[in-house]
């Protein structure tokens, strides 16, 4: 199978470039591995649902079916249900359904996968009843289900008030929300102000969230994170306590709170998966979710015929989202031929302008929700770290004594060798190696990325027809 | 269903592994052997010197065990491999193949010690092997080769019809045969070399990691050493020196202009979800490649022999999608319920293939002092030739075979 585009990911930002790249005339294929589109932000109702009346489902429904149907008209061919598990240059084996695999060979790649929750590892984690944000909103978005009866809210960032709001929204009781961060004080107002420009709406959300949240009158309670959550076979308890600027708890500040469940939304983490596999070049922010994928002006990587866009290539929101995804698109468009450099390069400078002005405003929060260091030590001796393999911290401390490379502590202790492939614990093991050997986080090596992307049939990928390659050949 | 737990994963062995603090002091600056090479080989080497009061001090390039030692499946192959029996023609290789399955009897056993010698888990099960046909002349190679490893003294039984379903009820119906031997099964290579490398320390030897070997020279005067050794981690100076250095073992050896006959292949290998245990013995193939087992913790490991793709240092190899593809084809072609299981990681390793496939093992002739330990069936084979090369060593009694010297004829060495 050949495209001339392949967009990985139908969120925001690969709807964007799949309606801009076929608008000029070129073959794309988009795909995505849910049974809608519209990525975790415009999630779509599940199968049986009907909507009956748009706006009441809110301003991000409307938004997100917009985008959805100006991708179906656009001409692109969108598959999902689709997802790719393995990636070499610009041909990619993509696995439907998990019963059949395809190659698909493309002349330009856009990588768009978004963003999942921050993996933060604390006693109780583990205890049914704690949730990611981002499931919690799985769950309301897709099946109309609200998480719990009492549900506490601890994380930082915009979604922090947000999603709290939204859930109250629903009608749902919710008991406190923490937020790591500070409250926001004048000159956080000030500097918000001057980078207001554009983003008006974003701050008009993020005031309708706070009035919401003041008026049903739940405890919005700053600087403070969940420590520990407690309970038989459920949660029953959150503990949380003050913080310092680094996130680190301070002694005596501890409080309980009743809850039947437990959010967590720390901020979002790119997905990097394919775009490690395919060998991008990287570097590391905490703020835009950690590793974010090396670009150029026309969100190119450094590997020839990948591009990157939306969260996935660094957290922005969706709005940002939207316009890389037409950005790497018009770039794209432009290196194949579709259109010229000069109507490329006209049509990208309002994407750029706009780009510019969100970069100003994520700059202006960014006192606020910066990530602590102190998130990632929480774990007591007997925390489970990585689920999969049920390994404790004390476990893991074992074997990174032993060493501080990631592929050898993996070795001798199976962390991050299961079902997830690291996805929930890798950010904790990594900040067990700097704290315990030095260095950051950020300049850790990370271990040796593989396929499959996702984990994947043995009866969907085999295939009878692959000469035997033999060691005894020399190889390629 | 219960724990996916692989409780030895969690079992720290009595005084705990090697600390990487240790393992990063300064170099002593001389020893007796100096030996090359952190995997299996080099560890075990190192455990059973220091055992007989040797003076020895390994250096391995990177971290302890991360090439072929610690990236193979941890398979036992006691059995004759299709890659053995296809040259088995010729009167003189059907003596080798004797010579070579009498050692594997004696890897069976010692392997089946080395829990207790170690006192350690090494997550080792003698499930027994299964080598699988699909065709007339794959059953006819099955009976043939058994000749060969009975009169060797390996206990193997070929199971055809009813016997072969009762027996394994999970391989697929149409399958003729397979030979199993009762000593086959397999260990946990995370945990092997870590564990000699450990008992080694606490024996008297020194270990050394990040200490990558630059350049080996022969001292005119062999006062303090005979070999000049300059690594990462400084320069130390040895009377014997063991080339344990794996599919790096010919570029080691050409510092002092010897040629081995030896060179090195990418491996793929896949493993799949946990699932309820039905896998007891591992399960091969005489005709195709293929290594099949299900491990403590319920997952499939697929293996055999497909290629990974070279890669420029330092990365390391990377799997093949067409690998995987065509790997996993034969393991669900051989046992059909893997249909619904998934794979959730690949990963790849690279090993030495000497151009004979016989271990290359003992002192060189041509540099007195220089020796060798390096064998493509490592797992299986190196805790075994490890035994035998340090006894040689500390006793001066040969007791290594000829047909494994590091110094044999070129001639011997079939064209590729």
């Amino acid at each position: 199978m050949t495209s001339d585009i392949l967009v990985v990911g139908g969120g925001p930002a690969g709807l964007a470039a799949g309606t801009e790249a076929a608008s000029n005339g070129l073959s794309v294929l988009v795909v995505d591995e849910r049974t809608t589109l519209g990525g975790q932000i415009f999630k779509q109702p599940g199968v049986g649902f009907r909507v009956t009346d748009a706006n009441a489902l809110g301003h991000d429904f409307v938004r997100g079916r917009t985008l959805i149907e100006a991708a179906e008209r656009s001409g692109a061919m969108l598959m999902t249900r689709t997802t790719v598990v393995a990636i070499r240059g610009t041909e990619v084996v993509l696995v439907t359904d998990d019963v059949e695999a395809r190659t698909v060979k493309a002349r330009r790649v856009i990588v768009a996968p978004g963003a999942h929750d921050r993996p933060v590892v604390f006693p109780g984690w583990t205890l049914p009843g704690v949730i990611t944000a981002g499931g919690a909103q799985s769950l309301v978005k897709t099946q109309r289900v609200l998480p719990g009866h009492a549900i506490a809210f601890a994380g930082s960032g915009p979604l922090a008030l947000a999603f709290p709001a939204q859930l109250r929204g629903y009608g749902a009781n919710v008991t406190v929300v923490l937020e790591a961060g500070p409250p926001p004080g004048l000159r956080d107002v000030s500097r918000l102000a001057r980078a207001a420009r554009g983003n008006v709406r974003l701050l008009r959300d993020a005031v309708s969230y706070r009035a919401r949240l003041l008026r049903d009158r739940v405890p919005l309670r700053y600087r403070r994170i969940v420590v520990r959550a407690e309970g038989t076979d459920r949660v029953e308890r959150v503990v949380h306590a003050a913080v310092d600027d680094a996130w680190r708890p301070l002694e005596g500040t501890e409080e309980v709170v009743e809850a039947d469940t437990l959010c967590v939304g720390y901020g979002f983490v790119p997905s990097v998966e394919a775009l490690r596999l395919a060998r991008c070049e990287f570097g590391y922010d905490e703020d835009l979710g950690g590793p974010v994928v090396i670009r150029d002006g026309w969100l190119r990587t450094t590997v020839d015929g990948i591009s990157a866009a939306g969260d996935g290539a660094g957290v922005r929101g969706s709005y940002a989202a939207i316009d890389e995804g037409r950005l790497a698109a018009l770039g794209a468009a432009a290196d194949l031929g579709a259109i010229s450099g000069d109507v490329g390069r006209r049509r990208a400078s309002p994407l750029h302008r706009r780009l510019a002005r969100r970069e100003a405003f994520r700059r202006a929060l960014r006192r606020l929700h910066a990530v602590g260091p102190g998130v990632y030590e929480l774990a007591e001796r007997g925390t489970v770290v990585c689920r999969c393999e049920e390994l404790t911290a004390e476990e893991l401390d074992h074997a990174i004594a032993t060493s501080a490379d990631i592929n050898a502590i993996k070795a001798v202790s199976r962390v991050a060798m299961g079902m997830c492939q690291g996805r929930n614990c890798q950010r904790h093991v990594a900040a067990s190696i700097a704290r315990r050997h030095g260095g950051s986080i950020g300049s850790l090596p990370v271990a040796t990325p593989r396929m499959p992307l996702r984990p994947v049939a043995i009866g969907a990928v085999a295939d009878a027809s692959i000469e035997d390659g033999g060691y005894f050949t020399r190889g390629e | 269903m219960a724990s996916k737990r692989a409780d030895v994963h969690h079992v720290l062995p009595a005084g705990g592994w090697l600390g990487r603090e240790e393992l990063a002091q300064p170099l002593p600056p001389t020893t007796d052997v100096l030996i090359v090479g952190g995997g299996l080989a080099g560890t075990a080497v190192a455990y059973y010197l220091a055992r007989e009061g040797i003076d020895t001090v390994l250096v391995e390039r990177g971290e302890l065990n991360r090439e072929a030692s610690g990236t193979n499946a941890g398979s036992f192959h006691f059995q004759i491999a299709i890659h053995q029996l296809t040259a088995a023609e010729t009167e003189n290789v059907r003596d080798r193949l004797s010579t070579e399955v009498r050692l594997h009897a004696e890897a069976a056993h010692v392997w089946k010690g080395l829990e207790r010698e170690l006192d350690g888990l090494l997550d080792l099960h003698f499930t027994g092997g299964l080598m699988v046909a699909e065709t007339a002349t794959e059953l006819r190679l099955l009976h043939d080769k058994r000749v060969i490893e009975e009169e060797a003294g390996l206990e193997i039984e070929i199971l055809e019809g009813d016997a072969l379903r009762g027996f394994a009820p999970y391989l697929a119906e149409d399958l003729l045969g397979a030979s199993f031997c009762p000593d086959e099964g397999h260990a946990n290579p995370a945990l092997a070399a870590p564990l000699f490398a450990l008992r080694a320390v606490q024996a008297g030897a020194v270990i050394r990691t990040n200490a990558e070997v630059t350049a080996i020279e022969l001292a005119a005067d062999g006062g303090s050493g005979r070999f000049v050794v300059t690594t990462a981690a400084g320069r130390i100076r040895a009377h014997r020196l063991v080339n344990a250095a794996g599919a790096w073992a010919s570029q080691l050896a050409s510092q002092l202009g010897l040629v081995l006959p030896l060179r090195s292949e990418g491996l793929h290998l896949n493993v799949t979800e946990p699932r309820e245990h039905v896998l007891e013995p591992m399960v091969q193939h005489i005709g195709r490649r293929l290594t099949l087992k299900q491990t403590a913790n319920h997952s499939f490991i697929i293996g055999g022999g497909w290629p990974s793709r070279p890669e420029s240092p330092p990365r390391r190899h990377s799997t093949r999608w067409e690998s995987m593809a065509g790997n996993v084809a034969v393991a669900m072609r051989v046992v059909p319920l893997l249909a619904n299981v998934r794979v959730v990681r690949t990963w790849s390793g690279v090993m030495a293939f000497t151009d004979d496939l016989a271990p290359v093992v003992g002192e060189s002739s041509r540099v007195p002092g220089y020796h060798t330990l390096v064998a493509t069936t490592g797992f299986t084979l190196s805790p075994l030739l490890a035994r035998l090369l340090a006894e040689t060593m500390a006793s001066g009694r040969n007791t290594i075979p000829p047909m494994f010297s590091v110094d044999r004829p070129p001639e011997r060495v079939p064209a590729t």
